[in-house]
């Protein structure tokens, strides 16, 4: 495995969370680990779990895997409320760009990986029924 | 720049069994010394990209050892599909500092007939995060086909607005001797194409091919039909398509400052060589540099613009979506194509009027950025 940062405690060490980085000078946040902060520098980082939820920006299903065998794979690209994007897993056949997604942590990686794996969002608040 | 393109050298690419990594980078490099009209024993740098298949530590000496050279300088890069531009700027740095005469840029690998197609889907995925993304399940097809949903859908776009891509360079390959492909293809025949990673298809991605492509980069002309390599520009903004700004990749930084160190502008620019190795991945290039209006490549595709006599001349040869892809040769072609149509020898696909040519590779998703601003000598 290569070398980048200290591991977090989120998904990719079997915690189910997404973990997203912010800057305490000049308030920059991203979602990959990064030991500086790539707007201004600073070495001030700090963690913040994010709440897994946001705007699914981008969908694809993918017919031609790594691992022959495997069925084809959706994959997503959600715009967490908290700003970054990540890359998610995706387990709702009627998720599209556009709609209001929510994180699950699931075993779905390569090799049982926990993973993230979006589907769309159940209306949480009391009037956004239909 | 005191920095001169004397040689260009591509095989043909396609399914061409037989001739391993090295010896397609020993063919490239004849063709390049024989065009420059220099001998092999002239050549004191030699800079040779990454094979995947190969996987050598040491690309250059290896290369320098079969081919018979004794270079004083010899090194490998490995800057994913930026890599053949990378090199040039290394060469022409190299070259105009002095501290080379002529150095040899090679890069050649048997990436289809040497390779099964799972184990390239492999190594190319590792381009993704180790941690972040490769678990996940994603590939190279998979990270650009999520570029092109965003793009899609940023614009209110549907997937037949990059269609015209791989129509308009399969045009330009079958005009095109030594290129992979030489059927004729529709805009329906993109559409009812296999998916491999939708909205991606079969024919909106670039094929694997065997092949080989060099340069040669020298000190000063050594014919009339040496060109200037007038300006250089990269950008190394991010590695991973989680961390990539879209529409902010580092395409239009690299190609500014690329312009700048020529002292020109888009008005001048005659011909283009923009890396193709998905239908969203020109579209975005384009766009990015800033010579067409977000959201609106594709059209500018359907309406002509790429085509020969059209506004934007590009990809002559066809691109890596029809001439071929071999890996760092694949991005190569492209130089090798504007360096033909600025020599004024590319008979039916000439390009008229041809001063100066811009050439874009990118690695990894959007990752890597060199811009090369090439210019004929007056």
């Amino acid at each position: 495995m290569m070398g980048t940062c200290p591991a977090r405690a989120d998904w990719t060490t079997g915690e189910p969370a997404l973990v997203i980085t912010t800057c305490a000078r000049c308030g920059d946040h991203w979602y990959l680990p990064r030991r500086h902060c790539p707007v201004c520098g600073s070495s001030q980082v700090q963690d913040v779990v994010a709440a897994g939820r946001g705007l699914c920006v981008a969908l694809t299903v993918l017919h031609v895997t790594v691992d022959a065998g495997s069925g084809p794979l959706r994959m997503a690209l959600i715009e967490l409320d908290e700003g970054p994007v990540v890359l998610g897993r995706v387990h709702d056949e009627a998720l599209a760009v556009g709609d209001r997604a929510a994180a699950q942590f699931r075993s779905d990686g390569r090799g049982g990986a926990l993973v993230p794996s979006f589907a769309r969002e159940r209306a949480a608040r009391g009037d956004a029924t239909t | 720049m005191n920095a001169s393109l004397t040689g260009v050298g591509v095989t043909s690419f396609g399914r061409q069994p037989g001739p391993d990594s090295v010896e397609w980078q020993a063919q490239a490099a004849s063709l390049a010394l024989a065009d420059a009209g220099l001998d092999p024993d002239s050549i004191d740098s030699l800079i040779t990209g990454y094979s995947t298949v190969a996987g050598h530590l040491m690309p250059a000496n290896l290369l320098a050892e079969a081919f018979g050279i004794r270079p004083t300088v010899a090194f490998g890069m490995s800057v994913g599909g930026a890599t053949g531009l990378a090199m040039l700027a290394q060469g022409a740095r190299l070259v105009a500092s002095g501290a080379a005469r002529h150095v040899l840029v090679v890069a050649g690998e048997n990436r289809a007939s040497g390779q099964a197609r799972e184990v390239s889907t492999r190594t190319l995925s590792q381009v993704g995060h180790p941690t972040y993304e490769v678990p996940l399940g994603g590939t190279v097809p998979a990270y650009y086909a999520l570029l092109a949903s965003r793009y899609l859908w940023t614009y209110g776009l549907s997937p037949s607005a990059l269609a015209s891509f791989p129509v308009q360079m399969r045009a330009h390959a079958l005009r095109k001797p030594g290129a992979q492909f030489s059927t004729a293809i529709t805009i329906d025949d993109v559409l009812a194409s296999r998916p491999v990673a939708e909205p991606l298809r079969l024919l909106d991605c670039c094929p694997v091919s065997d092949g080989g492509a060099a340069f040669v980069i020298s000190a000063a002309p050594t014919s009339e039909r040496s060109l200037e390599i007038a300006g250089i520009g990269q950008a190394h903004l991010h590695q991973h398509l989680s961390a990539l700004e879209p529409g902010g990749s580092g395409a239009g930084v690299a190609a500014q400052r690329a312009l700048t160190e020529a002292g020109l502008s888009w008005q001048a620019v005659d011909v283009f060589g923009i890396y193709d190795s998905f239908s969203i991945t020109v579209a975005m290039l384009l766009e990015e540099i800033g010579l067409v209006p977000p959201g609106r490549a594709g059209a500018y595709a359907q309406a002509g613009a790429f085509e020969v006599d059209g506004r934007f001349p590009m990809n002559t040869h066809g691109g890596l979506l029809s001439y071929g892809h071999c890996g760092v040769a694949g991005g190569m072609a492209h130089l090798a194509e504007v360096a033909s149509q600025l020599r004024g020898e590319r008979g039916v696909s000439q390009v008229g009027g041809c001063e100066v040519g811009y050439v874009h590779a990118d690695g990894g998703v959007l990752s890597a950025h060199v811009g090369v601003v090439l210019r004929r000598r007056a």
